[in-house]
């Protein structure tokens, strides 16, 4: 249910070109003398104002797009003669407006256009191939992949698992529902792939907003750029970046759902917004995760007390309850004359996280949990033409969510549930009760200037404030606690985009990454015993970047893109302070700097009215020099982070979609990435390192997936649909430890991982009662992301949902 | 600076374990060529940043010849390892963030080869030595909230664990910080474990007050309890983390060595000598009258480690005088505690050029002269090199191409 970056009709491909040539043509009619202009306003019905939608003189190339408030603006041929202009919006019926102006009048017409619903057309909206009218606006010479999330709405995916089918990406879950992800894109993961809602940084969030327990539904759809991140997207990120677009353009709506799933796991959904005439808005988006993840593992079990194993023993995971509850609320104003969106919000959320494993299932804990809450209030400002030409955007938010972990049990658990109780105090891995506010600011600002039809300047400010309060409960009036531990960063970006001619965009991208961190550190300044003092100590960074972003059309259906960028990544303040349970502090640490390649091409094609195809293939080079990765500090307590020389990635993804007619649609997408530690000469060693070259290990480098649906129409009543779904992710075997040392038949590894997922779905009223069946893993196979740790086996979960779209009244 | 030789400091093993029973020698003499009656295991650790694991390579002899890692080892489940053996076993045991884990025992096949025997699980500890037919292993608890620690015994010959208990080591302190086993020791019925004071508060966690104390405490075998704790100001303390600092010769006399090396907030704040003391056969006292002053005859170097060859002879692993905060090997020594004679050992890589070696793990026939220790350089290369105690000096023998030596074994092929 994926739209890859892919045009869903040629229609739709075919307006964007003429839109390109609009550009041109513009500017040559400019010099004309007394030209005809029609200005509008679009409505939906069932709908507020429509945005993207497609305007065109019919018989000719121009055609425009209307903006966010359904405005456009189209310039006639000529000033004498009649037109008919046309629209045409995915989920509603194509419409044709007569324009006369035989008199040839120069003054300028207005017309209102209210699009009547068009079923047969919202069907298209579900098929998979394509991309949706919103993609359009997202789509510029960046390598961008898009997920129509509400495509996937019916579904119980979350926003990880959602963008696990996109290729490149890898989520590697260590379990169910809540448990530990690492997102990689191209192969880069850990930080470096930056998230953001709605264009605001998603950076220290905490565990209770993650994108591993926000739903799909909480999305409109999610943005994967890959390579270089257009300039909106403010932040240090190498090679990649993930938007999540919540922003409904629907004025009034009640979106309500509730999942049951195998492991005893309840999902609920609420996203409503109710809007005045005034422009008045509320908008919620609340939600709710539980699962007990008592899935069933296979592994060597150890007797509590003797240590014998037990090999291939079946037992419940019995430690591993998840769950959250969020809540976005927002009020404010829509399409006033000051704003398009002026909203001040609140994110309110906990989580609750029991630990069943370490990091080997071997060992394992019965009362080890965490808890995070998220307290974030924000302030949201759009204009668009603000004055001439320039539209504006500020977002504001600050955090003081909390993130607790309690180790308090001095137990020694076996995977039965039973345990040993050990005298006095202690705890399962290290007793801790440690509490931390990683307290943060967030402030952008975002100026975009059309400087002509086909020429836009934007500048992009993000800038943020870290201030970490943290205590352990269990050691009182300990000063380290009490130190200082701050960061300043201030990400200042340029960008030029120019529509060269109809058929080649080009953008040009500066950025400047400043960051001042600032803490005290513990030191014995007489070098007598029990002496200690305190010394500020500071690390500050400054580092420039910037990228090329370029499309050009070969032919109308065949698209190729190319980026380039230098990009920095500044060191994260878990790494710089460390996170005093498992992170040292590193305050030498240096960011982190990449060269990021991406070269490719999408390509249309039918063989019939009725076949149509869709392909695409980019190759992707990374190189990242001063790499951020955590190794062992020197009694293996504790990670700490530390500069590598680089690592480098060669790889090529590619993905071909079919579709036939309305009825039936598959894919088949893969990636292959190959990642080589380019850390030639290890620290203190004047040789070459043994494993210079090597593929870097513990690293999946082929995978993909696999889809296919078929779509019944009008099954039982007009405007009921029923959609049979399947999914198939496959990923290549990959070895824990560098690939080129030790003997190969007793090496560790991950095996190969194939699961299949299928799901049902059958909507009432044309989407307004739904009623879904999800089976996961179907072929009940030991899953693994990461070695050791398990992933559930075959599952299954129905949802309901209720969906209704009012009307503006 | 020599980052790696910290962490190679934690790999550790019984040095007389191999010493404990005559059969676990080779066969010809103990002249560092092995016989079809077992094995020499080496274990190596590529040099990389991030993914390592160890593995497990073979061998009849040191004196000479090269082994590689690439395609060629048995690969363990990390780096973080410590290996030993018993009997015809060889333990490839984990040691990490504080969970249990899996032990694996190997032993020779018919060819020769490692085999994989069987799994077992034990905790994570910080000490381990043979006590009677057991394993014994103390989980030393590091936070002064927690004030116990345990201890476990692992059967060798149902490869269990068959007992547990705890120790208070705070209450065993007695000064308000946590006592730290440096390691463990059977001497006699007793079992000897000398600890270092430390903080533990979670900010100098490693750090203490008490700098200039030694102390070892004595526990009745196999109930483990608390028979006293020998005291002493002469030293700082015994050993030193995860560092067996304390012999039992062929007398049964104890000698135990301490460095000057405590710590408050990340400065050295030991004022007393580097030296060796004795605690003589049946007396559960230091002998007042012996001191072996090294720090006087080294001219400020400190013991890294020690080797004990037999007969009074020790090969001492020597810090750099310059850095008295270091506990990293780059030079040598050989010591008679006989008679009290130090003499430097020459033959070994240039000190600046050592970035570590095999300290604990490495192998001595116990005849009272050699000694095998694995030295890897800046230049990438890790040999094995042959102490010869009388004469002073070392000699390189068996290569290992990718990877650093950081355990030597003998394992015999019959039990």
């Amino acid at each position: 249910m994926l739209s890859t970056s892919f045009l869903r009709n040629r229609g739709v491909l075919l307006l964007l070109i003429l839109l390109l040539f609009q550009n041109i043509n513009a500017q040559h009619l400019l010099n004309d003398h007394a030209l005809k202009f029609v200005t509008g306003q679009v409505r939906g019905q069932d709908a507020g104002l429509l945005e993207d939608v497609a305007v065109q003189v019919k018989g000719t190339k121009r055609g425009t797009l209307t903006e966010v408030n359904g405005r456009f603006k189209i310039q006639l041929p000529d000033k004498k003669g009649n037109y008919v202009l046309q629209f045409s919006c995915i989920g509603y019926r194509f419409q044709e407006v007569s324009i006369n102006n035989a008199k040839g009048s120069n003054e300028s017409s207005h017309i209102e256009v209210t699009l009547v619903k068009d079923d047969s057309i919202q069907l298209e909206d579900v098929s998979v191939l394509g991309r949706s009218a919103n993609d359009l606006a997202g789509r510029q010479s960046y390598n961008v992949t898009s997920i129509d999330a509400k495509k996937l709405h019916n579904s119980t995916l979350d926003i990880a698992q959602a963008l696990d089918r996109v290729s490149g990406v890898r989520v590697r879950e260590s379990g169910g529902v809540g448990s530990d992800f690492n997102f990689s894109l191209n192969g880069f993961s850990g930080g470096r792939v930056k998230f953001f809602i709605d264009g605001v940084p998603m950076d220290d969030l905490g565990s209770s907003f993650q994108i591993n327990n926000i739903p799909v539904n909480f999305a409109e759809r999610v943005e994967v750029y890959k390579g270089v991140v257009p300039i909106w997207l403010g932040a240090d990120a190498l090679g990649g970046a993930v938007n999540i677009i919540t922003g409904s353009k629907r004025a009034n709506y009640i979106d309500a759902s509730y999942s049951y799933g195998s492991f005893n796991t309840h999902k609920t959904n609420l996203a409503a917004t109710v809007t005045s005439q005034k422009g008045f808005t509320f908008q919620l988006n609340a939600y709710q995760n539980y699962s007990d993840n008592d899935y069933d593992v296979t592994l060597d079990v150890a007797d509590i007390n003797t240590g014998a194993y037990t090999p291939d023993a079946r037992v419940r995971r019995f430690h591993d309850k998840y769950h959250n509850e969020m809540a976005v609320v927002n009020i404010g104003f829509v399409e006033q004359k000051w704003a398009d969106k002026f909203l001040i919000g609140l994110s309110v959320g906990k989580a609750y996280k029991q630990i069943q494993t370490g990091a080997r299932m071997t060992s394992v804990f019965g009362a080890y949990h965490t808890r995070g809450n998220i307290l974030m209030p924000s302030l949201k400002y759009e204009k668009r033409n603000l004055v001439h030409r320039l539209d504006v955007k500020i977002n504001a938010n600050y955090n003081f969510g909390k993130e607790t972990s309690i180790d308090t049990a001095n137990r020694r658990y076996d995977w039965y549930g039973n345990y040993k109780q050990y005298e006095g105090l202690g705890g399962e891995r290290s007793r801790s009760y440690f509490e931390f506010g990683n307290n943060l600011g967030i402030a952008t600002a975002s100026l975009r200037y059309r400087v002509a039809g086909n020429q836009e300047l934007a500048l992009n400010d993000v800038f943020t404030h870290f201030n970490r309060k943290s205590s352990d409960l269990l050691l009182e009036g300990s000063d380290v606690y009490y130190q200082p531990q701050k960061t300043d960063k201030n990400i200042l970006g340029l960008s030029y985009k120019y529509d060269v001619g109809s058929k080649a965009s080009i953008s040009v991208i500066g950025k400047h990454l400043y960051q001042h961190a600032y803490t005290k550190l513990s030191y014995n300044p007489s070098g007598n015993w029990g002496d200690v003092a305190y010394k500020g100590v500071s690390a500050n960074t400054d580092k420039m970047g910037y990228a090329v972003a370029m499309s050009y059309y070969l032919t109308p259906d065949l698209e190729t893109k190319f980026s380039y960028e230098k990009a920095n990544r500044l060191p994260e303040n878990e790494a710089l302070f460390g996170d005093m349970v498992n992170q040292e502090s590193n305050f030498n640490l240096k960011p982190e700097s990449s060269q990021n390649v991406n070269l490719g091409f999408i390509y249309n094609f039918s063989l019939s009215q009725d076949h149509h195809f869709l392909l695409s293939a980019t190759g992707i080079y990374r190189h990242s020099t001063d790499y951020i990765y955590n190794i062992f500090n020197n009694n293996q307590t504790k990670l700490v982070a530390a500069n590598l020389d680089g690592v480098r990635n060669m790889g090529v993804e590619a993905e071909l979609r079919y579709s036939y007619n309305k009825l039936f649609s598959a894919g088949v997408s893969g990636t292959y990435q190959d990642l080589r530690n380019m850390q030639k000469y290890e620290p203190e060693y004047e040789s070459v390192s043994v494993v210079y070259k090597d593929r870097l290990p513990n690293v999946p480098y082929l995978f993909g997936n696999a889809d296919a649906s078929i779509f019944f129409h009008n099954v039982f009543a007009k405007g009921d649909h029923l959609t049979i779904g399947y999914n198939l992710l496959y990923v290549h075997a990959f070895y824990l430890y560098w690939p080129s040392r030790g003997t190969q038949d007793n090496k560790y590894g991950i095996p190969m991982q194939l699961s299949h997922d299928a799901s049902i779905v059958y909507s009432i009223k044309d989407g307004r009662y739904n009623i879904a069946l999800e089976g996961r893993n179907l072929a009940d196979r030991l899953l693994y992301d990461n070695f050791s740790l398990q992933k559930p086996g075959r599952s299954f979960a129905v949802k309901f949902r209720y969906f209704i779209n009012k009307k503006n009244k | 600076m020599k980052r790696t030789k910290l962490l190679l400091s934690t790999l550790l093993a019984l040095s007389l374990w191999t010493a404990c029973s005559k059969s676990d020698s080779p066969g010809n003499g103990g002249d560092g060529n092995g016989s079809t009656e077992g094995k020499f295991v080496i274990a190596a650790t590529p040099a990389a940043t991030q993914g390592v694991a160890d593995y497990l390579l073979t061998t009849d002899h040191l004196d000479a010849g090269t082994l590689s890692t690439k395609n060629n080892g048995v690969e363990q489940d990390g780096t973080w390892r410590y290996y030993t053996t018993s009997k015809n076993l060889f333990f490839s045991m984990l040691y990490g963030q504080g969970n249990p884990g899996a032990v694996t025992a190997y032993k020779l096949d018919g060819g020769g080869k490692l085999s994989k025997l069987t799994n077992f699980q034990t905790e994570t500890v910080q000490a381990f030595a043979p006590v009677n037919d057991d394993i014994l292993m103390v989980r030393v608890s590091r936070s002064i909230s927690n004030e116990i620690s345990h201890w476990y015994k692992v059967n060798t010959e149902s490869l269990q664990i068959a007992g547990e208990g705890e120790i208070n080591t705070k209450q065993l302190a007695g000064n308000g910080e946590m006592a730290h086993f440096s390691w463990i020791k059977q001497v006699g019925d007793k079992v000897f474990a000398p600890y270092f004071s430390i903080k533990a508060d979670g900010k100098d966690g490693f750090g203490t007050n008490y700098p200039d104390s030694s102390w070892i405490a004595v526990f009745n075998y196999p109930d483990m309890s608390l028979n006293k704790v020998i005291r002493d100001n002469r030293t700082s303390f015994i050993g030193a983390y995860f560092t067996d600092g304390l012999e039992v010769d062929e007398k049964g006399d104890v000698y135990a060595y301490s460095s000057p090396m405590a710590t408050s907030n990340g400065k050295v704040t030991s004022t007393k000598p580097c030296a060796f003391m004795r605690i003589n056969s049946g007396t559960l006292e230091y002998d007042k009258n012996y001191f072996f002053n090294i720090t006087e005859k080294s001219g400020g170097s400190n013991i890294a480690y020690k080797l004990y060859l037999g007969k009074g002879i020790f090969l001492l692993g020597m810090t750099d005088p310059a850095t008295p905060e270091s506990s990293l090997t780059d030079r040598f020594a050989v010591v008679n505690v006989y008679d009290q004679t130090f003499g430097w050992v020459t033959g070994t890589p240039d000190p600046a050029k050592i970035i570590s070696v095999s300290d604990l793990n490495s192998y001595s026939p116990k005849d009272g002269n050699t000694g095998y220790v694995g030295i890897t350089t800046s230049d990438g290369k890790s040999a094995v090199y042959k102490f010869d105690a009388k004469s002073a000096t070392a000699s390189r023998g068996l290569e290992v191409e990718g990877g650093s030596i950081t355990a030597i074994k003998w394992l015999p092929a019959k039990a």
